[in-house]
């Protein structure tokens, strides 16, 4: 690993071995990995430079690479991502970044008509190098125009990959391997996850898109969960421990294209799944989940119904009660794994 | 009104027939008594009689086809009567219930009338997760058997089968069909193994009076030949009287002893084995069981068994002897209590006791290992029990005792 | 219109800078263009194509004139109606019909066809079917290649609906903030779809709209080769130099319906004679020969030539495989 002397906004050096960075250092660690590496890779969006992003993760970056290399945009969403398309159809490898989640409807016709689709359209004959981050979820407070959990709506279009990493460590690597990729890639935060830490190595390193991973093993309940999902179903998963029931988390991390081996393998092992994801439930990714799991071989290991936790069918409201009633929390993961593995459904 | 003819049930644990051949078509003039149909269950092959005189009509089971017992699968139209399928007796409701489901109400087994609830009983499928399903199948094991633990009865796998380890197979190839026989052997078993606390003890027996007494008997012109096994169920019917609580059966309110001495003999067959009854062996000279055993055995092979012939055991004999296996354990055969498997006699160096000391000779030695159900029958009723095999082999006179 | 006289011509065609051949070549130019629409309708009349097509007919000048001022290594994006521009960006028509036919030799395999068709080796980044909805991208590519730090520069063509879709202004205001190397070309062709140019805008010209951003903004006669020649060639001086985008605005008219279904309710057939009256080739021909460049005679056969080039793409096109079906999710990713 190439030596990396890495810098926080605030300038303290950081620790070499067995640091901590938060999910918001690791991604613009990426950023900043990615761009000293490849000349043509390139951020763009609103309030990136010295506003350092709504969220602070590009914070510093336009220190270090520049205006030309870290754009601030108008607000211009259709356009940001236009931009981006034009730009790595061109030859260059952009990012750009939608301020929140929700600001995305207004970049869809490109992305969705132009970007997804134009290697297809042309025979395969051009590439949309890209990867558009934005930051998703609920929990600030922000209500309905700033919480949207939409990544269901990319998953389902041919030519677009999703990403949606849920630790500092797979956030950095999945950015690099998705800045990486030869496809548009829309790359989903989760605005909670921002202050979250974990071990993140120092230096380059890519996870590989489309690998599930598994968070913890156990044997009674697969626990499917995505993005914010999965910190909340580790944390189910201990205090169920204490009770005897042993919960195995599996992350997908990639969406689409979505490796469902994985919890194939572990429903397999466990016969139960609970799949959890803060978007609204109804035709939300777990129902692609849930399909993959009954069409292939775990069908046959499946001991009960597939049980779904996930976002009500309603715009994130503002009041703080029903702000957290409208997604799963911990407590809501707990009663329904624990009933799955006492056979109670 | 046209009488129905329905599924028969030979047996307490038959759950369905095979209809393997009709003997009257359908419209074709019957006599009672006449036999209309071969039907196979689990253990033997019926003939069933038509149970009234008339005209066999709405033959609903096909041949090969499976008909759970007392099912209506045909009726008799009696002289005078005309034949409409609506002529089944039921409720409005019941009607109504059928036709949404696709079904011939007529179809529907009832006492009487049929009602909502029969319907619906008959339309209730086996709630069963996939997981319970993978498993019945790879193991022959009847869904329909077993009582579920999940939510609404649903039967999950931990109700097949207790912890088995699932391993992920991403292959597996497709079982060959099992015949019922062995699905019924399959279930048994698995049942009794996994719920009778099994505990067993092995004895030796000298044989050199069964050898000789056999050599007697069996040069007589006149008589059946008497086999191994018939002494020992002539002495096991004998043991199993001084010891009734190897004669048992452990029920849910309590411990039933048996009345009669009705000595199982497991025969081989080419699909598994049978279990054909000697009842009331105690009463039974050795040339009556032989004859009976043969004749039932004969029976068996013909798949021709008659349900008594194979009802009513309260002890089984397992004697693999004949096949040179020294010595084994057999699984109990429920609801009995006991089992004995019986191993071949061999030629034995034995230290007999005599006046003038300790003497080696060479004897004809059978083992003997007796499988109980530990919840009824302590060790030192076991012990007792084979002891008193043992004498009776040994000096078979203790028998006219 | 009148007709101008030959020192006039001349001083017109010495003032564009445009050699004999290179007038020759663009008038050879649009007569492709004009004989492959008129076989593509015919084709599409007996069947032989599916789907649908948006016709250029009358509007080859603004196709040709505006190529003619970019080097092969620039690059276009172009419209729903953008035979014209893929050839007059260079693109073989032998292979335009070919992915017409939805062959696998075809520019797009066959995936696209004719309101996707791209030759992105010859840098055009293909007709859109969603209307503006080359614009942000156009600005996209602009950024790239100022980025790169070359003198390349991008040209989109959009159509008047376009420049009242929010991508037109986000689009050009971007480019215009950051000084990318980007012309927009509006092909005002009175009618985005069925609604007229002038109940669409309140303004007169849709160029007036540069100056909201602040950058050039010109309407020439888009039937005039050298009009839309010298506009596009002054805008992408601009772009090479550093100096930023600019909006040219090409006043023609299309004679055909907006697509194959399109019964024209909402003009006359007076008013398409009128503009028929004012064709490009035609005029283009007679600027030729009013300037003595060449004469009546060595102009004749061009259209026959034009016809029968396309007449051998047909039966390029038609001889060729279609995709194999095993093939299909080729492309999707890369």
């Amino acid at each position: 690993m190439r030596e990396q002397v890495l810098e926080k906004a605030s300038g303290e050096p950081l620790q070499a071995a067995n640091r901590e960075l938060t999910y918001s250092h690791a991604i613009r660690e990426a950023l900043q990995l990615a761009m000293r590496r490849d000349e043509r890779v390139f951020m763009l969006g609103e309030d990136i430079g010295v506003y350092g992003g709504a969220f602070g993760v590009s914070d510093g970056l336009i220190e270090e690479f520049g205006a030309e290399r870290v754009r601030d945009t108008p607000i211009s969403e259709a356009v940001i991502a236009g931009a981006a398309i034009g730009a790595a159809v061109t030859g260059m490898r952009p990012v750009a970044e939608i301020q929140f989640m929700d600001f995305i409807t207004l970049s869809m016709e490109q992305l969705v008509l132009q970007g997804a689709k134009m290697r297809f359209m042309f025979g395969g004959k051009a590439s949309v190098p890209m990867v558009l981050r934005t930051p998703a979820g609920s929990g600030t407070g922000a209500a309905a125009q700033h919480s949207e959990s939409l990544e269901a709506w990319f998953v389902h279009v041919p030519g677009l990959k999703v990403v949606m990493p849920s630790t500092p460590y797979d956030a950095k690597g999945l950015l690099l391997a998705a800045i990486e990729d030869d496809n548009p890639v829309i790359f989903v935060e989760h605005k909670l996850l921002y202050r979250t830490k974990g071990h993140v190595p120092e230096g380059y390193y890519t996870v590989p898109l489309s690998q599930s991973e598994v968070k913890r093993e156990g044997r009674d309940v697969t626990v499917v969960a995505t993005s914010i999902m999965v910190p909340r179903a580790l944390e189910a998963a201990d205090l169920l421990a204490q009770e005897g029931i042993e919960l195995e988390v599996v992350d997908p991390r990639t969406l689409k294209p979505y490796d469902a081996d994985t919890v194939t393998r572990s429903v397999c092992k466990t016969g139960r799944v609970l799949i959890v994801h803060e978007a609204p439930k109804t035709a939300g990714f777990g129902a692609e989940v849930a399909a993959e799991i009954v069409a292939g071989e775990a069908f046959d290991y499946l001991d009960a119904p597939i049980r779904r936790l996930a976002g009500l069918d309603v715009p994130i409201p503002y009041n703080r009660e029903l702000e957290r009633t409208a997604v799963p929390q911990v407590a809501d993961i707990v009663r329904e794994a624990r009933a799955l593995a006492r056979g109670e459904y | 009104m046209p009488v129905p003819v329905i599924m028969p049930k030979f047996s307490m644990t038959q759950e369905e027939g095979r209809v393997m051949a009709w003997l009257a078509a359908e419209g074709d003039v019957v006599e009672k008594g006449d036999p209309i149909m071969e039907v196979e269950t689990d253990k033997v092959t019926m003939e069933v009689e038509a149970p009234e005189s008339g005209v066999l009509r709405g033959v609903a089971v096909q041949e090969g086809d499976v008909a759970p017992v007392t099912a209506v699968i045909a009726h008799i139209v009696l002289p005078g009567e005309t034949w409409s399928p609506k002529s089944v007796k039921a409720t409005p409701v019941a009607r109504r219930v059928a036709a949404v489901a696709g079904i011939d109400v007529g179809d529907v087994p009832a006492a009487g009338k049929v009602r909502r609830q029969d319907v619906e009983a008959y339309l209730d499928k086996v709630r069963a997760t996939p997981a319970a399903r993978r498993l019945a199948r790879a193991q022959g094991v009847d869904l329909t058997a077993v009582n579920g633990s999940g939510p609404r009865g649903r039967v999950q796998a931990k109700d097949v089968v207790s912890p088995v380890v699932v391993s992920p197979v991403v292959e597996e190839k497709v079982a060959k069909p099992v015949s019922t026989m062995r699905r019924t052997i399959a279930e048994r078993l698995t049942q009794s193994y996994q719920t009778i606390p099994h505990v067993t003890f092995t004895v030796a027996a000298d044989m050199t009076a069964v050898t000789e007494l056999r050599q007697r008997l069996n040069a007589r012109e006149d008589a059946e030949k008497v086999s191994v096994t018939a002494v020992l169920v002539k002495v096991c019917a004998w043991a199993l009287g001084r010891h009734p609580l190897v004669n048992a059966s452990w029920q849910e309110d309590g411990i039933h002893e048996h009345t009669q001495v009705n000595v199982g003999v497991a025969v081989a067959l080419e699909e598994g084995l049978i279990v054909p009854v000697v009842h009331n062996a105690a009463q039974l000279g050795l040339g009556a069981i032989a004859a009976q055993m043969q004749a039932v055995t004969a029976r068996a092979r013909n798949g021709r068994l008659q349900p008594a012939d194979v009802q009513g055991g309260t002890f089984t004999i397992s004697n693999l002897g004949m096949w040179g296996v020294e010595q084994f354990t057999a699984v109990i055969n429920p609801p009995q209590s006991a089992i004995l498997a019986v191993g071949r006699t061999s030629k034995q160096p034995v230290v007999v006791e005599t006046a003038v000391g300790d003497e080696l000779v060479i004897r004809p030695m059978m083992k003997m290992t007796l499988s109980v159900d530990h919840r009824i029958i302590d060790g030192a009723v076991a012990a007792r029990f084979l002891q008193d095999v043992v004498t009776a082999l040994e000096q078979p006179d203790t028998l006219l005792w | 219109m009148p007709y101008q006289t030959v020192t006039d011509e001349r001083k017109q065609i010495e003032t564009s800078g445009l050699t004999p051949e290179q007038l020759l070549e663009a008038l050879r130019k649009m007569h492709l263009i004009r004989a492959f629409e008129e076989k593509a309708e015919a084709l599409y009349a007996l069947g032989k194509i599916h789907g649908t097509m948006h016709l250029s007919i009358g509007q080859e000048a603004s196709a040709v004139g505006a190529c003619l001022a970019l080097r092969p290594d620039d690059t276009i994006l172009s419209t729903h109606r953008g035979h014209g521009h893929c050839i007059a960006k260079g693109a073989e028509p032998p292979l335009m019909m070919a992915e017409f036919f939805g062959k696998e030799v075809g520019y797009c395999r066959g995936r696209g066809g004719s309101m996707h068709i791209a030759d992105v080796a010859g840098g055009n980044l293909g007709a859109n079917g969603i209307v503006a909805g080359g614009l942000p991208i156009s600005t996209g590519v602009g950024l790239s290649l100022q980025m790169q730090h070359t003198d390349r520069v991008c040209l989109t063509f959009f159509g008047d609906g376009a420049a009242n879709e929010g991508a037109f202004h986000e689009a050009l205001n971007l480019a215009a903030i950051w000084r990318l190397p980007v012309v927009y070309v509006c092909e005002n062709n009175q009618y985005a779809m069925s609604m007229p140019m002038k109940a669409a805008f309140p303004i007169r010209q849709i160029s007036e709209r540069a100056a909201a951003y602040g950058i050039p903004g010109v309407t020439v006669d888009g039937n005039d080769l050298l009009a839309v020649y010298e506009a596009v060639q002054t805008a992408v001086s601009r772009a090479r130099a550093g100096e930023g985008p600019s909006l040219i605005e090409n006043v023609t008219y299309r004679w055909r319906g907006h697509s194959k279904s399109d019964r024209q309710r909402y003009r006359t057939r007076d008013e398409v004679k009128e503009w028929q009256a004012r064709d490009p080739i035609i005029r283009l021909e007679n600027l030729l020969v009013g300037a003595d460049l060449f004469t009546a005679e060595q102009l004749a056969d061009l259209g026959a030539e034009a016809r029968q080039t396309i007449e051998d793409s047909v039966a390029f096109a038609e001889a060729q495989a279609d995709p194999d079906p095993a093939t299909i999710l080729e492309g999707v990713y890369a």
